[in-house]
């Protein structure tokens, strides 16, 4: 992989995917930042990642406007695009099309090259060359309930990747308006994972499948543990999602999109509700809600973030990352172009970026 | 016979943002009896081009407009448009400003719930 732009070891490099362009922004402090553009100005980007398991390629998500959507990936911090060899496309002529890619997660670190993506309509798509080739898994487009599958708004997308840390034939994957699923055989099947987690707008409250999940992530050292935002709650599981323990518990909605762990200090968890008519802050007040105790009690964190009538911000299901630092930084993306940080774990922020275009995503990295 | 003979062939006008996919050329000189036998030859000489232009079902993308000496041909025969010897094909991205943020946003609405 050639590598023509680079940064020193230990920059942060936050990827900003808006509706038009994908944008850097590095800091060797996390107090100064530095913003830059890629040679992807004015596409939409849903999603980008770094992976550094080998080399320092650069993977972003383009759902085209016009002319089609494309897994596109960089070696120069995005001065240069390359597509995929064989790209994620379904067979011609069939009945299925691509719509949308909604994320890209590295694999496991001991498999370098893996690498999977999460597309509408809802499937799993891997890569084993660090992305030249793609093929779908076939064991979750041929499960037996997927013609009673039903779309969000959002269209019926797979939009969140778990690679168990822990153990490499284990992996979640969330789906809306499905709800999480896992394997425990690298795929090739997949069972349900949503037992205790509410489907509010469905006859069947409690269903097997149907649930509008959002975002989930892992606990970094307890492989088992899982947080949950979902459509209608926020959650935890204790059994690598068995089922489901409701942790909604103080926080003023159970409604929202994002959610971000600090890696170390895994029971710390963020979230963003949302008022869920307005899809924005709940009140006057711009507000992240921080758990440090896997999900007993939630804190209001305002210091440095905005307020007042005006005030109304929404952030996507990927608007929201944290580093692996320590203390942990916190990065939350807003849906009018505002990108805000923190670096001492959420006790204050600060705005990094502003007037960016509609922000999709953010992704964290601390380079080595 | 020269089979090849009897196939027209047209002038096909690329938009700028698919000019690097087709070796930077602006026009390219295409044969085909059809639209889609365009398209075809089209990723033939330049691989991946059609999928630009087309889904997998092979339905034309809804912001591609393609016009066959300035009619459209979705108001004509679509994909299977007949192409005459020495058409002029321009491949143009709609006018798609206003376009209601429920068709691009991936946020998660309430679909569901209406």
């Amino acid at each position: 992989m050639s590598q023509q732009k680079a940064y020193s070891p230990g920059t942060v490099l936050v990827l900003v995917g808006t509706k038009r362009g994908l944008f850097l922004l590095t800091s060797r402090d996390r107090e100064t930042w530095e913003v830059e553009t890629t040679a992807l100005k004015g596409r939409r980007i849903f999603f980008a990642t770094l992976d550094q398991r080998e080399g320092q390629r650069l993977y972003a998500a383009e759902n085209g406007d016009f002319f089609g959507t494309f897994l596109r990936y960089s070696d120069d911090f995005g001065q240069t695009w390359h597509e995929p060899e064989v790209g994620i496309q379904f067979p011609e002529g069939g009945q299925q099309k691509l719509e949308n890619i909604w994320t890209i997660v590295p694999g496991h670190p001991n498999e370098a090259g893996t690498i999977y993506a999460g597309i509408d309509p809802a499937s799993l798509w891997v890569s084993t060359d660090s992305g030249v080739h793609w093929e779908i898994n076939p064991g979750l487009a041929n499960h037996p309930t997927r013609d009673r599958w039903e779309p969000g708004a959002g269209g019926l997308c797979l939009h969140t990747i778990v690679a168990d840390s822990s153990n490499a034939s284990r992996m979640w994957v969330g789906i809306s308006a499905v709800g999480c699923m896992r394997t425990d055989d690298g795929g090739q099947n997949w069972v349900f994972a949503n037992k205790n987690t509410r489907a509010d707008f469905l006859p069947e409250k409690y269903p097997e499948f149907g649930q509008c999940i959002h975002r989930f992530v892992q606990h970094p050292t307890k492989t088992d543990v899982l947080y949950q935002q979902n459509h209608c709650g926020i959650y935890k599981s204790m059994n690598a999602g068995d089922d489901w323990i409701d942790i909604q518990h103080n926080l003023p909605s159970d409604f929202g999109f994002p959610i971000a762990l600090d890696a170390h200090n895994p029971d710390t968890v963020y979230v963003i509700v949302e008022d869920q008519d307005g899809r924005n802050n709940v009140n006057e007040q711009f507000t992240v809600y921080r758990t440090v105790n896997g999900g007993e009690e939630w804190q209001s964190l305002t210091e440095g973030l905005p307020a007042g009538p005006g005030v109304r911000l929404g952030v996507l299901r990927h608007g929201m990352c944290t580093d692996t630092l320590d203390p942990c930084g916190v990065y939350v993306g807003t849906n009018t172009g505002q990108l805000f940080a923190t670096n001492n774990r959420g006790d204050s922020w600060r705005l990094i970026a502003d007037f960016l275009p509609p922000i999709y995503s953010v992704t964290a990295t601390v380079l080595v | 016979m020269d089979s090849q003979a009897t196939i027209p062939s047209a002038t096909v006008i690329l938009p700028y943002v698919l000019r690097a996919k087709a070796g930077n050329h602006k026009s390219i000189m295409v044969a085909g009896s059809t639209i889609r036998e365009i398209i075809d030859a089209l990723d033939h000489d330049f691989p991946g081009l059609q999928f630009n232009l087309c889904y997998e079902t092979g339905e034309l993308r809804p912001f591609v407009n393609i016009f066959l000496d300035r009619e459209n041909i979705r108001y004509l025969q679509g994909l299977e448009t007949p192409v005459q010897m020495g058409a002029t094909i321009h491949i143009l991205q709609s006018v798609a400003g206003g376009c209601p943020d429920t068709l691009t946003a991936p946020a998660e609405p309430l679909r569901r719930k209406l």
